[in-house]
């Protein structure tokens, strides 16, 4: 036993490479940004004010902090609940006698692999008067306005819309890859018994996904916490904050205002929410 | 997994798998209908004129490529140790790439911003495959952590009994059996780097040296704001992404399937 551990005790050096890759990369700037937290600086002046922890004061003041932490609460809840609906759903679909399988994967996933970037503009022009929702309504005489990426109350709405078209995929191929391995026996067993296929699905399907849901709740905080790309390229956090998120506004305060202490402050707090987020679904999977 | 007996269900649960399916397909079709606005396909030709569509596919090339190379390396090797060789303080380590998963590139972007004007490294490719590398890389090493605590432990000793070192074991009977989650791993790769947008927008200030995502904004510059070039653009855009995926798609079901989450 001795023997074996010491021939087996070798790993260090082929996780070495990854580590020090990540430590220059992103321990170093999670160093840096905590330090950076605690100064008032421009990024031109060639000198930083150390100003302790006036920054995180200001934070806990600042309106526009609290309500992109509400936006964040709100776009989780939601889109997590919809968009693994929609995949858990889809996936038991295709896992059945179907046409046209492989057509219908394709047209799931492929919201996934496109930029966000590229598609910014076409829904920009979808949820606008001039897109295809305005025509359709048009041509149905229903009277209602597209206007709802303009309107504080519907933009954050709408932008969950889009988030959910974007992941649902993700959803679907891992529930996907999950129900490949559950027991199909066992399942039929309990049809030929007389259970529903609501009731299987419920009660033996999606227990059995139990730890596809739970790393798609891990990857959802993460994910809500890290969001940018879509709030700032279709809204850019607007209107009037509406679709504020922490990553868009950390961006507001320190690219597009050079406040970069101030949102160093803020990148902080994220990277501890997320850390926390991250920490407690990792504990529910384990205390099952 | 559903049990369905009778012909009109079945034929009902087609319908439902259509109709749900329909909404992911609509904003496909609003990019298509409004690239051909005004004045049709000539848009394409418009698109194509400004001659910096090849430069900008080449650029996002190179920086997929790059991201890539670095990633399946430092990744293969590092889940191989995670899951198959002893380390000191292996759950350190651990938490170590647990909070870097969480991490948000707009964090990144000050810290890095200062680093690399000081290394001179602003505004070369590096400055933005560094970056995309390191945010990747925490998932894709607990993906093939996963993936490879499934090969039997015998395997490797067996090679081992038979004289192989580590490295051999690792490049001989570990590597070949990744095949799966490699693809996998290669594809989520393609897929962030390739639409990676903040980065690239920020680190590469020479129009010589931008990446896809940033060609809808060529049309929304300062004079113009060109909605159909910038779908037509966008168009352009998506079209090798899905063709990416179209061929890798059995490969990456796959690797998904191969206990890619658990």
């Amino acid at each position: 036993m001795k023997k074996r551990l010491s021939i087996r005790n070798n790993g260090m050096i082929w996780i070495l490479p990854a580590f020090f890759f990540l430590i220059i990369m992103i321990y170093y700037s999670i160093f840096f940004t905590f330090n950076l937290s605690t100064m008032d600086w421009d990024g031109l002046s060639p000198t930083m004010e150390r100003v302790g922890f006036a920054n995180y004061t200001k934070m806990f003041k600042d309106l526009v902090f609290w309500k992109a932490i509400k936006n964040t609460i709100v776009y989780f809840a939601i889109t997590f609940v919809v968009q693994n609906f929609l995949g858990f759903v889809f996936a038991a679909i295709l896992h059945s006698d179907v046409k046209l399988p492989t057509v219908h994967k394709c047209l799931i996933f492929i919201p996934t692999i496109l930029a966000p970037a590229t598609m910014a503009p076409v829904f920009r022009l979808m949820f606008s008067p001039q897109g295809m929702l305005q025509k359709f309504f048009d041509f149905a005489h229903i009277p209602i306005t597209v206007d709802w990426l303009s309107k504080p109350q519907t933009a954050l709405y709408v932008l969950m819309v889009i988030v959910v078209w974007e992941f649902t995929g993700m959803s679907f191929i891992l529930y996907y890859a999950a129900m490949s391995q559950i027991d199909k026996e066992m399942l039929e067993a309990a049809q030929i018994d007389g259970a529903g296929n609501i009731r299987t699905l419920w009660t033996m399907v999606f227990p059995g996904c139990k730890g596809t849901t739970v790393s798609l709740a891990m990857l959802g905080v993460i994910g809500a916490l890290k969001t940018f790309d879509i709030p700032y390229l279709i809204t850019t956090g607007g209107p009037d904050h509406a679709t504020e998120f922490l990553g868009t506004y950390i961006y507001r305060q320190g690219i597009r205002q050079s406040h970069l202490g101030y949102a160093a402050a803020l990148s902080v707090m994220l990277l501890v929410m997320a850390v926390v987020g991250a920490f407690l679904t990792n504990k529910a999977n384990k205390g099952e | 997994m559903l049990r369905i007996k009778s012909k009109r269900k079945k034929i009902l649960l087609q319908i439902l798998l259509f109709v749900m399916t329909v909404p992911y397909l609509l904003p496909l079709l609003q990019m298509f209908l409004g690239s051909l606005g005004g004045r049709g396909f000539y848009n394409y030709v418009a698109v194509w004129n400004t001659g910096v569509v090849p430069t900008y596919f080449r650029n996002s090339i190179i920086i997929s490529a790059g991201v890539i190379l670095i990633v399946y390396v430092l990744s293969m090797t590092a889940g191989f140790g995670f899951a198959k060789l002893n380390i000191l303080g292996k759950e350190a380590f651990f938490w170590l790439i647990l909070v870097a998963l969480t991490l948000p590139e707009v964090i990144l972007l000050t810290p890095l911003f200062v680093t690399f004007q000081r290394m001179h490294l602003f505004s070369t490719f590096f400055s933005v495959i560094f970056p995309l590398a390191a945010l990747q890389l925490p998932f894709t090493i607990l993906l093939i952590r996963n993936f490879d605590a499934g090969i039997p432990s015998e395997l490797m000793e067996a090679a081992k009994i038979d004289g192989a070192t580590t490295s051999q074991a690792f490049l001989h009977v570990i590597l070949p059996l990744t095949k799966p989650i490699g693809s996998a791993v290669a594809m989520l790769t393609l897929i962030n780097s390739w639409n990676s947008y903040l980065l690239p927008l920020l680190f590469l200030q020479k129009p010589s040296m931008q990446t896809v995502t940033l060609l809808p904004q060529y049309f929304q510059g300062e004079f113009t704001n060109d909605q159909t070039k910038i779908l037509a653009a966008a168009v352009l855009t998506a079209i090798p992404e899905i063709v990416a995926y179209l061929c890798m798609q059995k490969n990456f079901e796959r690797g998904m399937s191969a206990g890619a989450l658990k």
